[in-house]
């Protein structure tokens, strides 16, 4: 498991000026974003709600057309949805007439024929998030937390090596989101991804990521980037140590130097 | 979970029994109230007859004399014909319309004049262009079904969540995988409501336009009873009507709960079974 660390690893995404405004012109939400992602590399996207995280996700995801700059991902331009990037929203999109098995093979049947390979390797991946028990139960049938976890074995059934969530937890409660988050880590590890993940609560982008990227709002920029030097992988009682609590202080100070 | 179901299952149908029993008892007590206030002449038996000569009634109407199943069968053809076409043209457009987001912005204000018209205003001009017959009745039912399901189709699949269509555009999913898979799914349960709705109107159109002009029909044969004060028969047809209506509704219910499956925990659970059957059938026992 030497997952990301090592600053020497191929660059997966490159960003250079890259600007979103709305409204023609009147609202910038992202401005001159500048930085890397290194392939294997777990990136926290921190930041206040309204700052840009999700425009800056969806410009990666090639959802959203950028305004100007240079973006690119594995050395090509991106000028919409590519096969290797794949994206997770905060709501679970489970499509409600399908069972957790069938979500998570919708991937597959959108980008051709359903094989008995991709049959197994979809029960696999509900294996690796926990709910193989739950393979033929309705979204309606559970809970939010285990509808995020059809939604992640969904995720990673596109075989896409670059993800990008955008507060996939977030709408739950936080013994289930620490829990997702413990969980989150293994499975990344686990399937070799570069990860973009967004969320607005300081201490889980330090504890999940190799590096911190803090935007700050109007207009949305990334004002700064806090290394996190911690092994994996790693325990949840990390979060109470100094060093940690140092590293949150530091996320803290980028924010108030940005007022 | 399966306990919990077949249990869950079996608690309501003794209940249900009760609740038969009790509906029996209020439709007795009803009729006879009714009979002992003709017999009373608080009601006046010319206009309300006595339920016994109604029921007398329906042994002319449908068996002695048989003269209500020409008309009935056309007023049904009329109802069904006009069911189909007029709410496969609304689904039909709606889809048209829901997949061209211009169209869409175009097409609203027309929708909404079409909308705020009383439907059988424009009876009697479908009756000038396509005359006394059934067409013309089969028109205007088709006119009184369109509307429910286009509006409920568009509106289905213009609900979906902006979310579900971000993810199938970074699935790389094209137009058609996206509304078969996405956009026609979603609207279901509108599209099925819509459906609904349509068949509600459907027998009251027709009969609306039978009383406007027509030669046969029920709407024809109530006219006819009434003018010459035969309220006894105009009364079978009237209640003829209603456990048609009554059927219709019955009928539209339970295709609700076929199609639009997820929303039923009981069929939920079936469904999840025979998947699962399946996937073993297929995979083997490894499921
Ligand atoms: N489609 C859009 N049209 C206009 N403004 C938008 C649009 N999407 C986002 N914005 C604006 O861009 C800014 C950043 O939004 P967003 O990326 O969603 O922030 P975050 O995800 O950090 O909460 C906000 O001010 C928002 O109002
Ligand atoms: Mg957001």
């Amino acid at each position: 498991m030497s997952h990301g660390r090592e600053s020497s690893g191929t660059a997966v995404i490159t960003a250079n000026a890259v600007r979103k405004t709305f409204g023609g012109g009147s609202v910038v939400a992202v401005e001159d974003a500048d930085f890397t992602v290194r392939k294997g590399e777990f990136i926290s996207l921190v930041g206040p709600s309204g700052c840009g995280k999700s425009t800056l996700l969806r410009m990666v995801a090639g959802l959203l057309e950028r305004s100007s700059g240079v973006l690119q991902v594995h050395d090509r331009d991106v000028h919409g949805p590519s096969r290797s990037v794949a994206m997770m929203f905060q709501k679970p999109t489970l499509l409600d007439w399908r069972t957790s098995i069938e979500n998570v093979l919708l991937p597959t049947e959108i980008a051709g024929r359903v094989g008995d390979d991709d049959r197994r390797k979809a029960m696999e991946l509900l294996d690796l998030t926990g709910l193989r028990d739950f393979a033929f139960s309705f979204p309606s049938q559970l809970s939010g937390g285990m509808q995020q976890r059809v939604a992640l074995a969904r995720l990673l059934q596109t075989g896409a090596d670059i993800l990008l969530l955008d507060e996939p937890f977030g709408a739950l409660d936080e013994f289930t989101r620490e829990h997702l988050n413990v969980e989150l880590m293994r499975i990344v590890a686990e399937v070799d991804a570069t990860t973009l993940f967004v969320t607005h609560n300081i201490g889980e982008a330090i504890y999940l990521a190799d590096r911190v990227f803090v935007m700050t709002p109007r207009p949305g920029r990334i004002a700064g980037i806090v290394e996190v030097p911690f092994e994996r992988p790693r325990a949840p009682s990390l979060q109470q140590g100094a060093e940690f609590n140092s590293l949150v202080s530091d996320v803290r100070k980028i924010f108030e130097g940005a007022k | 979970m399966t306990e919990t179901a077949d249990l869950g299952g079996r608690a309501p149908r003794s209940r249900n029994r009760a609740i038969a029993a009790k509906h029996l008892a209020i439709f007795l007590a009803l009729i006879v109230s009714w009979e002992i206030a003709c017999r009373f002449g608080w009601l006046d038996p010319l206009f309300f007859p006595y339920p016994s000569a109604i029921l007398v009634g329906f042994w002319r109407l449908y068996v002695s004399q048989g003269n209500i199943w020409p008309h009935l069968g056309l007023t049904m053809a009329e109802v069904l014909a006009g069911f189909a076409a007029g709410s496969a043209l609304g689904i039909g457009l709606a889809i048209c319309v829901g997949m061209v987001d211009r169209l869409r912005r175009y097409l609203k204000p027309y929708v909404i004049v079409l909308e705020a018209t009383p439907r059988i205003a424009i009876g009697p001009v479908i009756i000038a262009a396509f005359g006394f017959g059934w067409t013309s009745k089969t028109a205007i039912v088709m006119l009184v079904c369109f509307f429910a399901p286009f509006v409920n189709t568009l509106n289905g699949m213009v609900g979906v969540e902006a979310e579900k269509l971000s993810m199938f555009r970074s699935m790389g999913a094209n137009k058609v995988q996206t509304f078969t898979k996405l956009l026609l799914p979603s609207a279901l349960p509108e599209i099925s409501a819509g459906l609904r709705l349509a068949m509600a109107s459907a027998l009251g159109g027709a009969l609306v336009a039978e009383f406007i002009a027509s030669n046969a029909g029920l709407g024809v044969l109530i006219t006819q009873y009434t003018g010459t004060l035969n309220m006894t028969s105009a009364f079978v047809c009237v209640l003829t009507l209603s456990a048609l209506g009554y059927f219709i509704f019955r009928g539209m219910e339970a295709l609700d709960r076929i199609v639009v499956f997820w929303s039923d925990r009981d069929r939920i659970d079936a469904a999840g079974r025979r998947r699962k059957a399946a996937w073993r059938a297929r995979m083997g026992d490894r499921a």
